[in-house]
């Protein structure tokens, strides 16, 4: 069993769930102390040791029922397909494994009395030489179900039963009653038969299951945004959550400042007087941490409507996280989105940003004058607290692209983040207008993939707003 | 202290805590294998009523302490009395001078005010703060650390060292090891990530809101003058009301209040204009309670009218 915890801990952190080598260990004591007669127990017990954090624990469960059957619904499983207990036939084989030393192969043993569970303990050692792991296909099934089944000896068994029956016979029990164990012994024997096959096709579920989330992982992750289909998007939907929530925890980390910064002087003496006037304590001055400021502006134009999706995402678990986050979408008009970003649940937000927000959106997108636009009636509110994050592939269709206005605004606040969905080769080639813009940026980023997206994120995080602490 | 896991479900049951299975499988095995319970999960799940439960059953002393923000060492742990050494060396200022009066020299005479160190480093001038007190503590105790998310993340580290060994050292007295290692609950409300160390360290425990049946169990345990019906009422609806969407939904502690103040308003069924006048009890936000309102009807349909 402990290969099997083994064995599931590592399918977890190819799930991406951290979890250390203390951790497994802990795991498997636990189960130790424990047992797996329970299996709500179980999983309870490597829940509480490998798993962490809430949001993990959807990944935990899936992979727990791949691995670790519900013995229950398979005894169920079993019976039904025994049809109705038979107590009666049951009771005469206990009695004559009891009295005769039949000297039985093991598997009849389990098929004359086993339980659903030994019966799947049986199989997995029985498939520990099939070569298992080359199996990929659903074609290849049968023949690894053949491969199992090859590994117990098949002809000892009918042996086993015709001498079982033998056995009875001699004991002098009529045909009838002969007949229905026969019938219990064959209707047992098929019902093995079917959980081997049963197990290939788990094990196939669970390796679709392992290749399908590293693909995921691997293959989106460096995926162009504008390539991606819209189940694409669909899945990469956490992936954008855990970097907002990525941005969160980092800015929500309350620094203590305890050994830098002014004394704090009517602290100080105030605790002095209880020493005689002699300062024993001394007390700082907290600096207060500015809280971000920000302002996120994006092009919702044809031309980056995946990008913009991800961007979107990004900016409504934004705004969840903080207080202080107004969002933007422009085309050539520029419009305000807050409002409806935090009354709406994030699909709905995104839908009615991308084809209901009080923009235009079959004109061609036009950066000067949303830009200017922006400055004329927004300037007043910026402050040196604001970043603003930008989002476009400045593709100004021969527009003015009026740089001043983003050079104006760029002196009221704190630093522009500008991220372009589009390769940097073609930045400035065409209607690009990239280059001008640029000089009025702090940071520009290519922005192509969710890859990329992260690094822009950890950047923000590590660099961006660190500096300004 | 514990032989089973049906034991431990059994005992808080006792003690008029429902506890389902994942929660008393994790119990069992902080009491078995010594290990640090770190429970997270909404706020007014019981989360600390656990750890209170847990002292209950066990018999054992409930140490608490309160996490805040700002909260640090000396707080926490121990705080040294200067101001009342002083004082004592103060008072004691002729006692210390007969004593090395006839010194003959002068290093004879700080070693003699040193062979009475133990006079001024002691015990005495040490003021104990809970983790101190649940380490040094005779009889094995419950250590509850609540709210350890609003404490900085400095403290965390801290913790995380005196939770490994459960032992501190203290510069004038030098160090002290428990006894007894003591059962720890930390609760956290997700305020914010917790390091990776502490998580590491501890068995994690997430309690959600409970399932109908044990919800109902809760109400009729904790109000048992609740007529069966109003219990069964007031569930389905508290139920239905956490589907909502709202941004604060309605915990369970606030569903006791619920069916408590529904009980002295003497009802004996739910109906809007009831519902109406006590939601303030179970939403607290004002945008919370105009949806509520909104959905009345559907809170209420399927309920025993």
């Amino acid at each position: 069993m402990e290969e099997r915890i083994l064995e599931f801990i590592g399918d977890l952190r190819r799930a991406e769930l951290r979890i250390s080598t203390a951790e497994a260990l802990d795991a498997l004591a636990a189960s130790a102390e424990v047992g797996l007669t329970d299996r709500e127990t179980f999983k309870a017990t490597l829940a509480s040791t490998l798993v962490k954090e809430a949001r993990d624990e959807d990944t935990f469960n899936r992979i727990f029922n791949l691995y670790f059957l519900d013995l229950e619904a398979l005894g169920e499983g079993l019976k039904k397909a025994l049809g109705p207990e038979d107590p009666k036939v049951q009771d005469q084989l206990d009695r004559l494994a009891n009295e005769e030393n039949l000297d039985l192969d093991e598997l009849t043993e389990l098929l004359m009395r086993g339980q659903g569970s030994e019966m799947e303990m049986a199989i997995r050692s029985g498939s520990q030489n099939a070569g298992l792991e080359r199996l990929m296909y659903f074609l290849q099934v049968g023949f690894f179900s053949r491969r199992i089944s090859d590994q117990f000896d098949w002809s000892a068994i009918e042996r086993d039963i015709e001498r079982i029956m033998q056995a009875l016979e001699a004991r002098g029990l009529d045909p009838g009653q002969l007949a229905r164990i026969r019938n219990y012994l064959e209707l047992r024997l098929e019902a093995f038969r079917r959980m081997i096959r049963q197990h290939v096709q788990r094990e196939l579920e669970r390796r679709a299951y392992r290749a399908g989330e590293r693909l995921t992982r691997e293959v989106l992750a460096d995926k162009p945004l504008f390539a991606l289909t819209p189940d694409e998007v669909a899945q990469m939907k956490n992936v954008v959550a855990k970097l907002a929530r990525r941005i969160k925890d980092a800015l929500a980390l309350r620094q203590r400042q305890e050994h830098k910064g002014r004394i704090d002087t009517r602290r100080t003496t105030r605790k002095s007087l209880s020493y005689g006037g002699v300062p024993m304590e001394i007390f700082l001055k907290r600096r207060h941490r500015e809280k971000p400021k920000l302002i996120t502006i994006c092009d919702v134009s044809d031309s980056v409507r995946n990008a913009s999706r991800f961007m979107l995402q990004l900016v409504w678990s934004l705004q969840e996280c903080f207080s202080r986050v107004r969002s933007y979408v422009f085309v050539s008009e520029i419009a305000e989105v807050t409002q409806a970003f935090s009354l709406h649940p994030v699909e709905r937000a995104i839908e009615w940003a991308l084809k209901g927000a009080p923009v235009d959106y079959h004109c061609r997108s036009d950066f000067g004058f949303a830009f200017s636009r922006f400055a004329n009636t927004e300037l007043e509110s910026l402050d040196r607290k604001t970043t603003i994050l930008l989002l476009g592939d400045a593709r100004n269709n021969y527009n003015d692209p009026q740089a001043w206005a983003l050079r104006q605004i760029r002196e009221r606040v704190k630093g522009i983040i500008w991220l372009n969905p589009e390769g940097q080769w073609g930045w400035g080639i065409g209607d690009s207008v990239m280059p001008l813009y640029a000089p009025a940026c702090d940071i520009v980023r290519e922005c192509r993939t969710i890859g990329q997206l992260g690094e822009v994120v950890d950047h923000l995080v590590y660099q961006w707003w660190r500096r300004g602490r | 202290m514990f032989e089973s896991v049906e034991e431990v479900q059994q005992r808080f049951r006792d003690a008029r805590y429902i506890a389902n299975r994942r929660i008393s499988t994790v119990i069992f095995l902080a009491a078995r294998m010594g290990r640090p319970v770190l429970i997270e999960g909404p706020a007014g799940v019981g989360k600390t009523e656990l750890a209170k439960t847990l002292s209950d059953v066990t018999g054992r002393a409930l140490i608490r302490l309160q996490c805040y923000e700002g909260l640090d060492e000396g707080k926490a742990l121990y705080e040294w009395q200067y101001a009342k050494q002083l004082l004592y060396t103060q008072l004691l200022r002729e006692r210390i001078g007969e004593l090395i009066a006839d010194a003959p020299s002068l290093p004879e005479a700080v070693s003699r005010i040193a062979g009475q160190d133990d006079a001024f480093f002691s015990y005495r001038f040490l003021s104990p703060r809970p983790l101190l007190q649940a380490i040094r503590s005779e009889e094995p105790v419950v250590l509850l650390i609540d709210e350890i998310d609003k404490a900085e993340p400095e403290f965390e580290a801290f913790l995380l060292e005196v939770l490994s060994d459960f032992q501190v050292s203290i510069p004038e007295l030098g160090t002290v090891k428990s006894r007894h290692i003591p059962l720890v609950v930390l609760t956290s409300n997700n305020a914010r990530e917790l390091s990776d160390g502490l998580k590491r360290r501890c068995l994690h425990l997430f309690i959600d809101f409970p399932v109908p049946a044990d919800e109902l169990e809760i109400i009729r345990l904790k109000v048992p003058e609740a007529p069966e019906r109003l219990a069964r009422a007031v569930v389905a609806a508290v139920q239905k009301i956490r589907t909502l969407e709202l941004r604060k939904p309605p915990s369970v502690s606030e569903s006791i209040d619920w069916a408590r103040s529904l009980v002295i308003l003497n009802a004996k069924e739910l109906d809007p204009v009831l519902v109406e006048s006590t939601l303030t009890m179970l939403v607290k936000y004002e945008k919370d309670i105009e949806r509520v309102k909104g959905a009345l009807d559907k809170v209420l349909a399927g309920t025993p009218a």
